[in-house]
């Protein structure tokens, strides 16, 4: 995997020469290697190696855009060949450009070399600890990999970028069962650079799979009422994909963003702040730059529930007259609260304890729906049963000025912080 | 992709191993509102090699795709698999043996389409909306094609050439109204390349119409009253339901991680009126829009009837879940990239077609809905499932009413479909589903319209 860091510089060489205004190169080398469990026995061993190659030029406002996973001679001439024929058969778009000019930097973060004996040592301890402790669940897959990333970028304003990378992310999905009764499936994700602690240690692991085990028998609630919904760390993590759903290139350029006239405006309660932290210390992996060529640096989306920032693109920047965003997104962390969980939990007249969150799509104007999983009714500041077929509806927009409490404590699973967050009037609907 | 000899790598093999090479090359078209977002191409090969020892398995993969990066894979993988049965040794015994030997290339015979004629294709669909569809504010159109290209050689000796390719046209809609934008799409193409899938963009004027119909209705559209409700769920959301709800939960290895199907077999799950078939590559005299005939463990592949006339009768298998179930793989093993190793998948899922006639199912509800489009779909191991639902119209004395702002319909699988009470004689097929589980994979769901009662949400 050496040796490879001269090749996007030529291919934007070879794609000027062909008479290109414009182009950019960026190679991705990954090599992962991964162990896996399947229904708490280990089944498969996996080492790849992966290469993108990509390919993009302009000409007379024309963009044209390949990708191909070989860098040998031949491959490189033929994807530069079919980067020119696409450009001549686009269509004249004046937001297309490329990064301007930065100075060429190098990044180097995390372990660049699997440990497997290590990551087999880790795996087997959290079959060995979710057995003896979880006896009802079962680990019906578990995944600890390790993934090296080589990135390369280069471009014809004389941008290059190198990073090398390397994580360990771990996933475990499970099930209970107790007699006949199953409970729905639940799962963690956690990354990390390092395996220095036991995984049922990291992120959410015990406190989830210890849920599972208590959530074989669970009750429907009758009938509707609107209510308060506590949303936990994790599935907050959907609620802000959710959110920054709406502030990409996409939505504001077709002008379906519900947040589309909200920059510099209150959007949430002054109590939530959103940050996107590519580059922190407090995640695991992260990027260093932009796949448009931009050196990433952290940044606040929402401050103080003002909505300080799109995550606009160099295209959808140019496209929209709008900023463009410092970094491509991801690795959000929610600034914690000053109220405990259980304070939290006790303050809930009548409630949900949203855990997972399967729903459709939200509409455009924000409104959503969807079942509640893992999730537990809350009546007079207790939490009484796991529930099922249970639904929670609202609207974004509402929701996000709805907030009754944040906590103190988060979970960080290396790529979000996020706390458990109280919201009030969302409707939960029974059988 | 170069064909290749991959016999000749059948001395290299250390007991039980899958040899596969592959090429998938992905070309999208995106224009948003005139603008071409999106003109580009892509295609990844390579390498990839599995084997099994005593219970443990082993993969490698390489994009390389040469005499020495295939020995090399070959041997990866069995030493990833010898690491691990070192360490655990489970002692498994061998797997069951099938083989089988075939091509089946569905490229076009036709002369290629270049890039600028898709994108004028792209440009024509765009006009038409413009032209005819006066109240739209945006209007999004993609044209994507997926081929897949694989050749596979097991130590169990089976040998296949399969050439895999779909083609799909989205298209979304916008309109303007006081509460915000509302949004509505369609998916068309299926099989098969863009030669012979998109010929002639005036072939698609008719359902760009009935979209547009339908936005407009939608804009005027009313949240459904929260609750169960009698529904009639239309061919697309059968075909979701079938797949997700269904067909998830009788994935042997999900039935081995907890689902709730593992204590049905042989048992009542359904109405009789409902029975579900995994089609392998046929159905119905048609081939079926992901056509396996030879999976990627080399099983020769024929269709796993999951429900009949509503008992629960079979899973989907692999080699190994086979061997545990004492059942017969039915080549439902398939990998979506070159570096994918094969997991379970369904083919092409659908409830089989019944006697009714749509119309009169209609008729039959006083107080209902019709809900004909999802957005996206998830189940449970408990077999509850939830699905997107973005077109819809009430049913108020058997005829249509006005039609449904997006919701939401959950329910309990297995629970739902014994409230089944009529089946239309008629069904459809949906090309454009890309299943996700480790890895994404090309699939097609398909149903009649299935009349039920289900927990419909709202406000």
């Amino acid at each position: 995997m050496s040796g490879n860091s001269g090749i996007p510089e030529l291919c934007v060489k070879a794609l000027m020469s062909e008479g290109m205004d414009k182009a950019e190169s960026r190679l991705l080398l990954t090599r992962k290697t991964e162990l896996n469990v399947d229904s708490g026995s280990f089944s498969l061993m996996r080492t790849t190696d992966d290469v993108n190659l990509h390919l993009m030029g302009i000409r007379d406002n024309k963009k044209g855009t390949a990708s191909i996973n070989k860098t040998d001679d031949f491959s490189l001439k033929s994807g530069v060949n079919q980067t020119v024929e696409l450009v001549s058969s686009g269509e004249p778009d004046s937001a297309v450009d490329i990064a301007e000019m930065q100075p060429s930097e190098r990044f180097i973060r995390g372990p660049l070399e699997p440990d497997v004996d290590l990551m087999y040592a880790r795996m087997k301890a959290f079959l060995e600890y979710s057995r003896r402790e979880y006896p009802n669940l079962i680990l019906e897959q578990v995944i600890l990999d390790h993934t090296r990333k080589q990135r390369y970028f280069s471009n014809s304003n004389g941008v290059n970028f190198l990073s090398e990378t390397g994580v360990y992310n771990f996933m475990a999905m499970f099930t209970s069962r107790k007699g006949t009764s199953t409970s729905s499936f639940n799962y963690t994700s956690i990354s990390a650079e390092d395996l220095d602690k036991e995984l049922y240690e990291c992120g959410g692991a015990d406190r989830l799979m210890k849920q599972s085990t208590g959530q074989t028998t669970t009750e429907n609630l009758q009938g509707s009422f609107v209510g308060d919904v506590i949303v936990s760390p994790e599935c907050m993590e959907d609620f802000i994909s959710i959110i920054t759903g709406y502030l990409g290139d996409y939505p504001l350029i077709t002008g379906t963003s519900i947040f589309k006239d909200s920059l510099d405006t209150l959007i949430a309660d002054a109590r939530i702040t959103l940050s996107s932290m590519p580059v922190s210390d407090q995640l695991a992996g992260g990027y260093f730059f932009t796949g448009d060529g931009f050196k990433a640096e952290n940044s606040t989306i929402i401050q103080n529930g003002v909505l300080k920032s799109f995550l606009l693109s160099l295209y959808g920047s140019r496209k929209t007259g709008r900023k463009k965003a410092v970094n491509a997104g991801g690795f959000y962390v929610i600034d914690p609260g000053e109220a405990g969980f259980e304070e939290m939990v006790k303050s809930v007249k009548k409630g949900i304890l949203l855990c997972r969150f399967s729903g459709g799509e939200p509409s455009s104007n924000g409104d959503f729906s969807g079942v509640a999983k893992n999730s537990y009714y809350i009546e007079e500041g207790e939490l009484k049963f796991p529930v099922s077929e249970t639904m929670v509806s609202g609207n974004l927009k509402e929701m996000l000025t709805s907030v009754k409490q944040i906590s103190r404590e988060r979970v960080n699973s290396g790529s979000s912080v996020t706390p458990w967050i109280s919201f009030s009037g969302i409707t939960v609907s029974g059988k | 992709m170069k064909r290749l000899d991959l016999k000749k790598y059948k001395d290299l093999f250390a007991g039980y191993t899958e040899l596969r090479v592959q090429e998938n090359r992905n070309s999208t078209i995106t224009m948003v509102d005139g603008s071409v977002m999106n003109n580009s191409m892509n295609s990844e090969s390579g390498v990839s090699a599995r084997s099994y020892c005593r219970g443990s398995w082993g993969f490698a993969s390489s994009p390389e795709i040469n005499e020495e990066s295939i020995g090399y894979m070959i041997k990866a993988a069995s030493d990833n698999a010898a690491f691990l049965d070192k360490h655990q040794s489970r002692g498994e015994p061998d797997l069951p043996v099938s083989s089988a030997e075939g091509e089946w290339d569905y490229s076009t015979k036709k002369p290629v389409v270049s890039q600028k004629d898709r994108i004028g294709f792209a440009k024509d669909i765009d006009s038409y909306i413009t032209n005819n569809c006066s109240r739209v504010s945006s209007r999004t159109i993609v044209v994507n094609g997926l081929d897949m290209e694989k050749q596979l050689f097991t130590s169990t000796g089976s040998s296949s050439f399969a050439m895999t390719p779909r083609t799909i046209l989205y298209v979304i809609m916008n309109v303007d109204t006081d509460s915000g934008p509302v949004e509505l799409y369609d998916v068309m193409g299926g099989r098969g390349q863009f030669e012979d899938v998109l010929t002639e963009p005036s072939l698609f004027y008719e359902k760009l119409d009935r979209l547009y119909e339908h936005l407009l209705m939608k804009a005027q559209g009313v949240f459904p009253l929260a609750g169960i409700s009698d529904c009639i769920l239309d061919a697309d959301l059968a075909g979701i339901l079938a797949h997700e709800a269904i067909g998830h939960t009788t994935e042997a290895d999900l039935v081995r991680g907890g689902s709730v199907a593992a204590d049905f077999m042989g048992k009542a799950v359904a109405s009789p009126l409902v029975s579900l078939v995994d089609f392998a590559h046929t159905a119905m005299g048609e081939t079926c829009p992901v056509p396996v005939h030879i999976d990627d463990e080399g099983t020769p592949a024929r269709d796993v009837t999951i429900i009949e006339k509503g008992i629960l009768k079979n899973y989907m298998h692999n080699r190994e879940s086979a061997l545990e179930f004492d059942a017969k793989p039915a080549g439902n093993a398939r990998g979506f990239r070159f570096s994918d190793e094969p997991l379970i998948r369904m083919r092409n899922t659908a409830i089989l077609p019944g006697t009714d006639k749509l119309d009169q199912m209609i008729e039959s509800i006083d107080k209902g809905y019709y809900l004909i489009r999802p957005s996206n779909g998830q189940a449970d191991s408990t077999s509850e499932f939830m699905f997107g639902v973005v077109l819809g119209y009430e049913i108020i004395n058997g005829k249509l009413g006005r039609a449904l702002k997006d919701t939401t319909i959950s329910g309990v699988a297995f629970d739902m479909l014994k409230t089944v009470t009529a089946v239309s004689e008629d069904m459809s097929w949906n090309c454009a589903g890309m299943c996700g589980k480790k890895q994404p994979i090309p699939v097609g769901m398909g149903g009649p319209a299935v009349k039920c009662r289900i927990n419909i949400g709202g406000k």
